[in-house]
């Protein structure tokens, strides 16, 4: 094995936490029974790196094995790092019949045109995704396995997601998925979030969303607590009417963890006794973000609790409704407009 | 008969004759009269069934009136409400308690009846006013093989243009698509039909595929993709353990069985034989999940 590898590996036993290395490699399945079974699995880190080693000279594995190592890791364990979404836009008439292995001889000759140096890895998970890993070199240097790019993708579907993608490595991805999945172009959905199964949820719309139906489903989080008899709560029915309103903004029951939302005003400054600030011509430059462990369970309990106004304002319910999280207002227009943001890496 | 000793015996043996034959005419008279009266019987029992039906549907009316006014006026009403009314209704009807309780329910039914041909009509939707009259939230649900799925929501703006507010489709069933081609501005069922023809075929493919993966586990499902519209499975046939692939194309969404079914084995012949031509045309007529039933039975597939 030589050092790059060898380095790779290293990196990799650090990043994996000793509880999930087991069940990985038996998924990778490039250990022998005796291998997997030889292997102390409460050593420390560094000995079990070491022993890991030792097996994968053994057997004469490659780069190119223990990319798939990487790879099964990630698959499993998505929610890390930064996601960032791209959607897809104007599909061409055979667009909703582009099948796997199409996907994949198209994405990599495209990229493989575009860069010299990149190695591809498409692989498909069990819930109908397409993950793909790049690691980029160019013309003078073999591609980079330390620092790769994974996007994730479901076919039929506008969406990719990316982790790990700088902004010059971006157009390539852009151009290959876009000629790969016959569309027309594709944009930043502005959309961001550290969970790839939450920030996938809300744009697959799969968590329970609350309409005005005449049968609706009891609510979830409505504990219906058997409260003393002779107290009667005066503001029941405000309270209930809130709530309602809260989950038909958000939704109801467990909702997708957005970690932020940022908000850029471009608008004129308003307050009425400030004149210094009001008499300015010109937009009063500023950003508001919000942050939580979860933003919109966040959100909704502001406004089940009263300290957002209900019915809820356009500007926090279109976190859901559009699945975006980066917004810029502008005067011109009462909702948050559609302008593009740039993915800092 | 003093005029037959006088006569002779062959005019009196005429006049018997005479008697014979005028008796064979006789007798319908009796019994005629008896048919009569027994005509009259029937008409007249005809008759009272009629009044009474006559009855019961003037009060039948009248009570349906009455439910549909306390109907229209509260729109959202209890159970209890509607009993009150009835009950005080049933002072001004017939004493007969029992009458009554029947009336009630045959105007239930009646009701029901055409609420029921009512939401045929607008086909089949769930549909509630939302806004005061200025939008709508219309409900579309799936089902497969008598089976109840999932239900979709579309919120709808009606003021001042018909326009989709929200909904809970997923991102695969091109709505923004069938929106724009649909005539929603004067009639929604445009949209809403083929809506609810995707969806359901939709569900439909997917319960496919969850029963394959339930009941068929010795088929591997190599690739699906979200909207269901692909499937390939692998087949291992029993004796030589030779493996089949087999790819099923759901091209057109609107429908739940394959557009095309394809065979991939090592062994070339297999997939033209007559045996596996025969499973060609079983997959493309019969769901799938059915289709691996018979095949296993015909023995070519573990």
């Amino acid at each position: 094995m030589d050092d790059s590898t060898k380095l790779f590996l290293q990196r990799f036993m650090r990043r994996i936490p000793s509880y999930m290395l087991r069940t990985t490699l038996e998924k990778w399945g490039r250990l022998t029974a005796a291998q997997q079974k030889s292997i102390d699995f409460t050593q420390s880190k560094w000995a079990l790196t070491e022993a890991l080693l030792t097996i994968c000279e053994e057997n004469k594995l490659a780069m190119k094995h223990l990319i798939e190592l990487e790879m099964i890791y990630i698959m499993d364990n998505p929610n890390q790092g930064m996601w960032y979404v791209l959607q897809l836009l104007d599909p061409e008439d055979d667009a909703h019949s582009v099948e796997l292995m199409q996907f994949k001889e198209q994405f990599k000759s495209h990229l493989k045109e575009l860069v010299r140096h990149v190695s591809i890895k498409i692989k498909n998970h069990t819930d109908q995704a397409v993950w793909i890993r790049i690691a980029w070199g160019d013309a003078f240097s073999r591609p980079n396995h330390l620092k790769p790019t994974f996007g994730v993708h479901y076919l039929q579907t506008p969406y990719v997601f990316v982790t790990n993608l700088t902004s010059k490595q971006k157009p390539l991805l852009s151009q290959a998925v876009v000629l790969s999945t016959r569309y027309q172009a594709i944009k930043d959905a502005n959309l961001s979030g550290r969970k790839l199964t939450a920030i996938r949820d809300l744009l697959m719309r799969k968590y329970q969303q609350v309409f005005p139906t005449k049968y609706p489903s009891p609510l979830a989080e409505n504990n219906q607590t058997i409260s003393n008899p002779h107290i009667v709560k005066e503001q029941a029915e405000p309270a209930a009417n809130r709530l309602h309103m809260a989950c038909k903004a958000f939704g109801g029951g467990a909702l997708p963890q957005l970690q932020s939302a940022v908000y850029k005003l471009k608008t004129k400054f308003r307050d009425d006794p400030n004149k210094t600030m009001t008499e300015r011509e010109e937009p009063f430059r500023c950003v508001v973000k919000f942050e939580s462990t979860n933003l919109l369970e966040s959100l909704r309990h502001c406004a089940s609790s009263g300290i957002a106004s209900t019915p809820v304002t356009p500007l926090l319910s279109c976190i859901p409704l559009k699945g975006r999280n980066y917004f810029v207002i502008t005067d011109n227009d009462s909702g948050p407009s559609s302008q593009t943001h740039q993915p800092q890496n | 008969m003093e005029g037959a000793s006088t006569k002779g015996v062959l005019s009196h043996l005429s006049l018997l004759e005479v008697q014979a034959r005028s008796r064979k005419t006789q007798p319908q008279q009796p019994s005629r009269v008896k048919e009569l009266k027994a005509k009259v019987e029937a008409l007249l029992t005809q008759r009272d069934q009629l009044r009474a039906e006559i009855e019961t549907h003037k009060n039948l009316k009248k009570l349906r009136a009455s439910m549909d006014k306390w109907c229209t006026h509260e729109e959202e009403e209890e159970e209890e409400e509607e009993e009150e009314e009835e009950e005080e209704e049933e002072e001004e009807m017939d004493e007969d308690s029992e009458n009554s309780k029947l009336l009630r329910l045959m105007a239930r039914h009646t009701r029901l009846k055409d609420l029921l041909h009512a939401h045929h009509v607008i086909g089949g939707y769930n549909v509630i006013k939302t806004r005061q009259g200025k939008g709508m939230c219309v409900s579309l649900a799936t089902a497969y093989e008598g089976v109840y799925l999932e239900t979709y929501n579309l919120e709808i703006d009606l003021k001042p243009t018909v326009r989709i507010s929200r909904h809970d489709v997923p991102p695969f069933i091109p709505l923004k698509n069938l929106a724009e081609q649909s005539s929603v501005q004067t009639d929604i069922r445009t949209l809403l039909d083929p809506l609810s023809r995707d969806l359901n075929a939709f569900a439909g493919r997917k319960q496919q595929l969850k029963l394959v993966k339930e009941l068929h586990k010795s088929v591997e499902v190599m690739e699906s993709n979200v909207l269901c519209s692909l499937l390939v499975l692998m087949f291992t046939v029993p004796k030589e353990k030779t493996l089949v692939l087999c790819s099923l194309d759901y091209t057109d969404r609107t429908r739940c069985l394959p557009t095309r079914v394809h065979f991939k084995c090592d062994d070339k012949e297999l997939p033209d034989s007559p045996e596996w031509k025969k499973h060609r045309s079983l997959l493309m007529e019969t769901p799938v999940h059915k289709a691996l039933i018979t095949m296993r039975k015909m023995g070519n597939i573990v």
